[in-house]
């Protein structure tokens, strides 16, 4: 496999790859439902729940990149933050018996519940 | 410009949670043809979908992939002085994005939407997720301040397991939070799409407060900038990141635009 230099940004949930001298993107990568493995040195993949034996490979600079990337990477989901957003909910209200989105006014707020079904 | 539609698409239509759904009238946004003056507003009914901050749109309810998709990132949800009842816009700061204009059937199902899409937005989840560690931090610094014996979950490594939910939860065997494959609370199993439990029950809420409106799609790193979870980071009137955005919007019309017009032409000619 041939392995192109890229600038890489990380916006929200969306990785976008750019030609290192070009201003508009030529591609992004949805980042939900994917999983981040560390491959061989310097070097970590995305690939997607649907589809998990294709891999989206990047080669790092260094180990250090490689694994601020895969942190990065991990936590880059709207689908992460929902469900740390439900765990500390529920740690606070273990701890202290309220619920800590009640004095915001969100607590019934779809996006802040367990089981949101599809509609 | 590339996008993995796959699972987009797998995404748009699997059992993660949607925030809200319904039928919505879209505007057509129509260009300027040679010698044709639209002066005639259309709308197209199509059924559309929130997860997060991703708003999909569908031709049909039943329709297994997404025609369209907006990303809720540096806009504003506003009702709109349109002809139409119960109208509402998206509008970007990327000046060059096009405004989405939406109608909903009601009421009640206007007011729905823009309160779901206005606080839609990456920003906004980070925000409360935010808080609520700070709160977490304080309950536990309470909590051991009351000579209460540590629990095993806030032993050590609680700092660390503050500001990396990433190792989270503790009650069961410590597990990785991996995008889609996590454990979550209710023991074993990778769970693909996040935790499925039965939806709380609750009262009434009182009209909840707007969050503060932020431009700048926060979050930024490059290939060679330290990444990861960005603190408030200054407004900016026009980020290059939402015209990334608008590109995706536009080259995600386009894109199904040229394949049902290839899949047209292959049944005029007789294709199965």
């Amino acid at each position: 496999t041939v392995l192109k230099k890229r600038l890489v940004k990380l916006v929200v949930n969306f990785l976008f790859y750019f030609r290192t001298d070009e201003a508009e993107p030529i591609g992004a990568l949805l980042l939900e439902h994917c999983r981040i493995t560390k491959e061989e040195e310097n070097v970590f993949s995305i690939s997607f729940i649907e589809e998990p034996e294709r891999k989206y490979c990047f080669e790092c600079d260094s180990e250090q990149q490689c694994q601020e990337w895969i942190e990065a990477l991990k936590r880059a989901s709207y689908e992460f933050m929902r469900r740390s957003l439900i765990f500390y909910r529920n740690e606070i209200q273990k701890m202290t018996g309220k619920d800590p989105l009640e004095q915001y006014g969100i607590s019934e707020e779809a996006r802040f519940q367990l089981g949101t079904h599809k509609q | 410009m590339k996008l993995n539609e796959r699972s987009v698409a797998h995404y748009a239509t699997c059992d993660s949670p949607t925030d809200h759904a319904g039928f919505l009238r879209k505007r057509v946004e129509r260009h300027h043809h040679h010698g044709h003056h639209h002066h005639t507003t259309s709308y197209q009914r199509r059924w559309f979908v929130l997860k997060g901050n991703l708003l999909f749109y569908f031709e049909e309810r039943e329709s297994r992939e997404p025609v369209g998709l907006v990303v809720l990132e540096g806009c504003t949800v506003e009702l709109c002085e349109a002809a139409e009842e119960f109208a509402f816009s998206i509008r970007f700061d990327d000046a060059g994005a096009r405004a989405y204009v939406l109608v909903a059937d009601g009421q009640a199902a206007m007011e729905a939407w823009v309160k779901a899409l206005s606080r839609a937005s990456f920003d906004y989840m980070r925000l409360v997720v935010r808080e609520l560690e700070k709160q977490l931090e304080e309950a536990c610094k309470s909590l051991a301040a009351c000579r209460k014996s540590p629990r095993r979950s806030s032993s050590s490594g609680r700092k660390r397991h503050l500001s990396n939910p990433a190792l989270l939860p503790l009650q069961e065997k410590p597990t990785v939070l991996e995008n889609g494959y996590s454990t979550w609370g209710s023991g074993g199993g990778a769970i693909p799409g996040g935790a499925a439990c039965p939806d709380q029950d609750g009262g009434h809420t009182k009209p909840p407060p707007l969050p503060p409106r932020r431009r700048l799609a926060a979050g930024g790193a490059t290939g060679s900038a330290s990444p990861g979870l960005s603190p408030a980071m200054p407004e900016s009137p026009v980020s290059p990141e939402t015209a990334c955005f608008s590109k995706l919007h536009s080259w995600y019309g386009q894109e199904i635009a040229v394949l049902r017009r290839e899949w047209q032409e292959r049944q005029k000619r007789g294709h199965p």
